[in-house]
């Protein structure tokens, strides 16, 4: 890297193919540090595809994923992790029988090195535990910590996922879907929230809901059939007449 | 709830170290031997517990490692008796009678063999879990049956129990106390190990181990190390039961034994480390009592087994202390409150 100061999360040249399905074809884009950069594109893009293989679920075929300037596109899930790749997860994923509390301390002990210890109760560490509640605070869920993550609202777990997420200080964040299945008085709640953390960390948000998108991103990339149409600031990308054709259609709204 | 989930441990620990003493006043000293069965029964089973309530790794092949710690027991101490040295591999290991080396050295084989077992299992999933454990159960079974030097099909008989640093423990009074204390000790350690960091990742194992892996933990080595330590609890409870009857043979890996294991494990509660010793309780209290109406015992015993599966969901021991949220049974909660 002669780059003194590489972007937080870059794609080179990524390739991926289901047998004769390109899903990722020569995708190549760049997160700069703090910058929200949002990837749409109508479904089966390749855009929870390309998550995948950030995420390290899926290896693609060819080309390269760095973090930091540093090469990860051989490492697995949890090294990424360790690395600082916080996500949340399209479908709400938390641990349902823990409280809140619990599902972020999680979440802050991960982050705390090795959990090969065997004697101290971890829910008696204020280590982990302080941590913990001040994530949920910052989502707003500060009076609901000792509510079983199953017991949430939807709005709610989204909230939680977010905050679990933000507990291990990722260096960049992952987001698909944030706002998906919430109601009209949930959606702008989450978008202050994503607001609010703008700047502190870089993110990378596969969205559908075009005013999320366009409050919040810096750029944008638009993914059709797994290539690149277009790349650039929201306004720009807007404009273009080939993303108008090929995703946005007449209006501002995604067909989807 | 809480000061009866506290209370109610102390209170069965206090009634087991009080009966023998009053057993054998009442003349009924044959209980005692039949208690040492039931304690190394709910050692075995509460091990089991660690893996499959909190780690929700449904095991049917748990009794390969009471196997290997009650053959490591049992094969140690007839060379002891006999005074020729077990010959491995050019290697002489003399034999012992001492429960202060047979024990450790039962318990930690055992582990091995559950880390070496593990790591290939632990590779699978779901039912594919499930077969491969039982697979392994009956690979090791076979093993011990092809033991000839050591019995082979029917067994190995010793002709005395351990010692203790030395000390005479051969009684049935004795024998009973070191296995309540073993099984003590694990239960002990076993509450703070399922409470610490360690226990906390294998109980999210079990709820999203996905979710666990994107936080960036090493799942399986995790669940590995969880595997390993209840195969070790295993082994020692393998050896106590060899030390306790005398006598070591394969029935005590075949899968029947591994089946009954699971059954004191539901039983009892999943997830709750002293369920499945009531479960241990239970379950021979039943047997004990359908036996001796019936000789099809089985016949009654299968359903009985099968409604308090169903009807009490989340375990007797639950029924007791109440519910905690985050094990497997646990989960049952929504249940309990519908019933409630």
């Amino acid at each position: 890297m002669v780059d003194p100061s590489p972007p937080t999360l870059e794609l080179k040249g990524l390739c991926k193919a289901f047998g004769g399905i390109t899903a990722t074809d020569n995708l190549s884009l760049t997160v700069a540090a703090g910058e929200v950069h949002a990837l749409i594109g109508p479904n089966g893009a390749g855009k929870t595809t390309t998550m995948a293989q950030i995420t390290g679920e899926i290896r693609p075929d060819a080309g390269h994923i760095l973090l930091d300037g540093r090469d990860i596109t051989t490492l697995p899930v949890h090294a990424r992790a360790a690395l600082g790749i916080g996500r949340s997860f399209q479908i709400t994923t938390l641990f349902p029988d823990f409280s809140a509390l619990d599902n972020v301390a999680m979440a802050v002990q991960a982050k705390a090195g090795t959990s090969f210890r065997f004697w101290r109760p971890a829910r008696q560490e204020s280590e982990l535990r302080d941590p913990a509640r001040d994530a949920l605070a910052r989502v707003g869920l500060g009076d609901r910590t000792e509510v079983p993550a199953g017991d949430l609202s939807h709005g709610e777990k989204r909230a939680l996922e977010l905050a679990m997420a933000l507990a291990g200080r990722p260096r960049l964040l992952l987001l698909d879907e944030p706002m998906a299945g919430m109601g009209p008085e949930e959606s702008p709640r989450m978008v202050d929230l994503l607001l609010a953390l703008k700047g502190s960390v870089a993110m990378l948000l596969v969205e559908h809901d075009m005013d999320a998108v366009f409050t919040l991103a810096d750029r944008l990339t638009v993914l059709v059939t797994g290539a690149v149409v277009a790349s650039g600031e929201p306004d720009r990308v807007r404009a273009d007449p080939d993303v108008r054709r090929a995703y946005l259609g007449e209006g501002d709204h995604a067909p989807c | 709830m809480a000061d009866r989930a506290r209370i109610a441990p102390l209170a069965f620990l206090a009634l087991l170290l009080a009966l023998p003493p009053l057993l054998e006043a009442a003349d009924q000293a044959f209980y005692i031997s039949l208690l040492t069965r039931v304690l190394v029964s709910g050692l075995a089973a509460a091990s089991l517990d660690l893996i499959l309530g909190y780690g929700g790794m449904v095991s049917f092949g748990h009794a390969a490692f009471l196997g290997v710690g009650g053959y490591v027991f049992g094969i140690l101490m007839s060379h002891g008796f006999m005074g020729d040295a077990l010959v491995l591999g050019g290697v002489e290991i003399p034999g012992t009678n001492e429960a202060l080396i047979l024990l450790p050295i039962a318990t930690i084989l055992a582990g091995l063999v559950a880390l070496a077992i593990g790591a290939i299992c632990l590779r699978t999933g779901g039912v594919h879990f499930i077969m491969i454990t039982l697979a392994f159960a009956q690979m090791l079974y076979f093993l011990f049956v092809g033991m000839e030097d050591y019995g082979g099909d029917d067994g190995l008989s010793l002709w005395d129990r351990a010692t203790l640093a030395g000390w005479d423990v051969s009684s049935d009074m004795a024998t009973f106390y070191l296995s309540l204390t073993a099984l003590v000790a694990f239960l002990v350690l076993a509450r703070r190990l399922v409470d610490s960091r360690f226990g906390m990742v294998i109980r999210a194992a079990r709820q999203n181990e996905r979710r666990l892996a994107a936080l960036g933990l090493p799942v399986q080595r995790y669940k590995l190390a969880c595997f390993a330590l209840a195969g070790m609890a295993a082994g020692l409870a393998g050896a106590l039961t060899v030390n306790h009857a005398e006598f070591v043979s394969p029935a005590m890996v075949h899968w029947t034994r591994s089946g009954e294991i699971l059954v004191m494990v539901i039983l009892g509660g999943m997830g709750t480390l002293y369920g499945p010793v009531l479960g241990a309780v239970v379950y021979f209290l039943l047997e004990h009592l359908l036996s001796g109406w019936t000789e099809h015992w089985m016949a009654a015993f299968g359903p009985a087994l099968i409604l308090a599966v169903l009807f009490f969901r989340g375990g007797l021991w639950r029924l007791i202390v109440g519910k905690e949220m985050d094990t497997a049974g646990g989960e049952a909660r929504g249940e309990a409150v519908h019933h409630g």
